[in-house]
């Protein structure tokens, strides 16, 4: 009973979180907000990937974007040089990012725990290296410009009112896909693998593969939302993807709440208003902000301020409902 | 090889360096005997448990279950063959709440995978909830139908262990190893686990265990293995191991001749 109703409840949540993202755009509303809710969106994407790997199958990745980079670099390449189509420039840069992760998935995943988070902060640095080469290849020295709009046959992707409603169709999705695994056959081998692999070897999980497969998809997401980027900006350049963008990206899944699909919207929207807005006058300091954040998060509210708030919520809910039913 | 031995080790060692844990043993348990292994500390009770479910291989000699050859077998395709063990520290899903626990062992009995999940399914929802109604079947089993929607690790030692081996039968094994079982529970815990240690045998699943109480061994065991510094120095009904020199010598120190 109690389950029926908490359901009930995140239904409702949903809708309402719909209606409002619906109307973010429009100028009577939070037009003014458009843009910086299309980068929200986009490190949603980002974001829910990396919770599905560090917060539910217990894996760390400290170099998150650069799948997200690839994917941009992709995307900007193949569209711009190449005169792709940027649907099919997208399409490709998600295969081949999914293809990359897979390649070093299996040697990466020998590593556990810290010499796993040092593996994936180098392969971070390298990817960066390797955007910049790109640059100097396929671009400018600071990046490659010129990128084409996304369009659906004659409607072109053109303003930031259009791409507000395609950036988050594709976030919106990738949240409602990640939420049906999670509470799945697959969602609960990945989280057994979290909670203990040799555990889940004995029951049956083949830990390695499900380890792999969720990089992956973690992968395949972060490129699509790289192809985003690159089609809403016109333009990819190195710093958006190098180690800090990792850290942001790991800050992001820790306030969301590791293990929360939804927090992630959360999470992306806190930090990215608090790095774009906030933090811009700290100059280089701003790494220590985020280092004291997550450090913070971590003691205090492990599972993650989103989490928490809704904890704090609930609890609110149910005081008000009993004091409703004693008269 | 007979029909009624489940599985079978020939010759089966396992060094670690120079140490030697386990010294060319051959076993054969019997189908339906409830089968205890025991032995004083560091006589490789666990690493014959570890060597069965493919923790990590032989360095030499054969493990045959229902005659097949197990040593290239990798350990998650073991459970599916109908091998499965619980943990002598337990090793529950902490991030999961006490059906959900049962449910994973479910995961060697059903197949939908990422693809069907994403997208749910008709085959996704359908495995679901056969998923879940042989969950609570075990968990019914074990007597912990009324914790479902508990975090697993908010019940107690003696429960958590129950729950360790209902998530053990949900894979629906046809040999389950359990490696002390009793230990940290008390007299009244120690009864309902024999108790439930019968019902799984009624269930025609072979029991095989790692004990070292003796009384609750010497209450359930049909057949009993002792192992001292790697090797199997006797083997027989309770009664008999019980006036054994050797086993006798090995748990109080002597020296034999």
């Amino acid at each position: 009973m109690l389950r029926r109703l908490k359901s009930n409840w995140s239904y409702l949540a949903i809708t309402a979180l719909f209606v409002v993202l619906i109307l973010v755009p429009f100028h009577w509303f939070l037009g003014q907000y458009t843009t910086l809710m299309i980068f929200i969106g986009i490190y949603t994407i980002v974001t829910v990937g990396l919770c599905l790997l560090m917060g539910y199958t217990g894996q760390v990745s400290l170099g998150q974007a650069a799948f997200f980079g690839t994917g941009a670099y992709i995307s900007a390449i193949l569209s711009t040089t190449y005169g792709f189509n940027p649907w099919l420039a997208m399409l490709v840069a998600a295969v081949a990012t999914g293809a990359f992760a897979y390649i070093i998935g299996y040697p990466i995943f020998r590593l556990k725990g810290n010499y796993l988070a040092m593996a994936t902060l180098g392969l971070g640095l390298i990817m960066w290296i390797v955007f910049k080469q790109l640059n100097q290849f396929f671009g400018e020295p600071d990046g490659i410009s010129g990128i084409p709009y996304l369009s659906i046959g004659g409607f072109v992707f053109n303003s930031s009112f259009r791409r507000y409603f395609l950036v988050w169709f594709f976030c919106l999705a990738v949240l409602l896909i990640s939420q049906n695994i999670v509470r799945s056959r697959t969602g609960r081998a990945l989280r057994a693998i979290h909670g203990s692999e040799s555990a889940a070897e004995s029951i049956g999980i083949n830990v390695d593969q499900f380890k792999v497969k969720i990089l992956v998809l973690s992968a395949v997401y972060a490129s699509m939302a790289g192809s985003l980027f690159a089609h809403h900006l016109r333009y990819v350049g190195a710093q958006t993807f190098d180690f800090m963008a990792s850290v942001k990206l790991v800050v992001m899944a820790v306030i969301g709440g590791l293990a929360s699909v939804w927090g992630a919207i959360f999470g992306a929207g806190a930090t990215h208003i608090l790095s774009d807005e906030l933090l811009l006058r700290f100059g280089d300091w701003d790494v220590i902000i985020y280092g004291l954040i997550l450090v913070l998060v971590m003691i205090f509210m492990p599972e993650g301020l989103f989490v928490r708030l809704k904890d704090i919520l609930e609890r609110l809910r149910l005081r008000y409902r009993r004091r409703g039913a004693e008269p | 090889m007979s029909r009624s031995v489940i599985l079978e080790t020939r010759g089966l060692s396992k060094a670690f360096g120079g140490l030697v844990a386990l010294d060319k043993v051959d076993l054969s348990i019997d189908t339906t005997k409830i089968t205890a292994v025991i032995g004083p500390n560091g006589a490789g009770k666990t690493t014959l448990f570890n060597l069965i479910t493919g923790v990590y291989p032989a360095s030499s000699g054969e493990i045959y279950f229902q005659g097949r050859l197990l040593n290239n077998v990798p350990a998650h395709k073991r459970a599916s063959l109908g091998i499965v063990r619980t943990f002598q520290h337990v090793h529950l899903f902490g991030n999961m709440t006490v059906l959900e626990n049962v449910m994973s062992g479910q995961h060697p009995r059903s197949s939908y995978g990422f693809l069907e999940a994403a997208l749910r399914l008709s085959k996704a929802r359908r495995e679901e909830e056969a998923i879940s109604l042989n969950a609570i079947k075990y968990l019914n089993l074990v007597g912990l139908g009324t914790y479902t929607d508990h975090d697993a690790l908010s019940l107690p030692l003696g429960q958590q262990k129950l729950l360790a081996i209902a998530r053990a039968l949900a894979t629906e094994p046809r040999l389950i190893l359990l490696d002390e079982p009793g230990a940290g529970l008390n007299t009244l815990e120690k009864r309902q686990l024999s108790d439930l240690i019968r019902s799984i045998k009624e269930m025609e699943i072979t029991v095989l265990l790692v004990e070292h109480d003796m009384p609750l061994v010497m209450g359930i065991a049909e057949w009993v293995i002792v192992l001292d510094s790697g090797q199997k120095i006797a083997e027989g009904t309770a009664a008999q191991i019980q006036k054994n020199p050797k086993v006798i010598a090995a748990y109080l120190g002597e020296e034999v001749e």
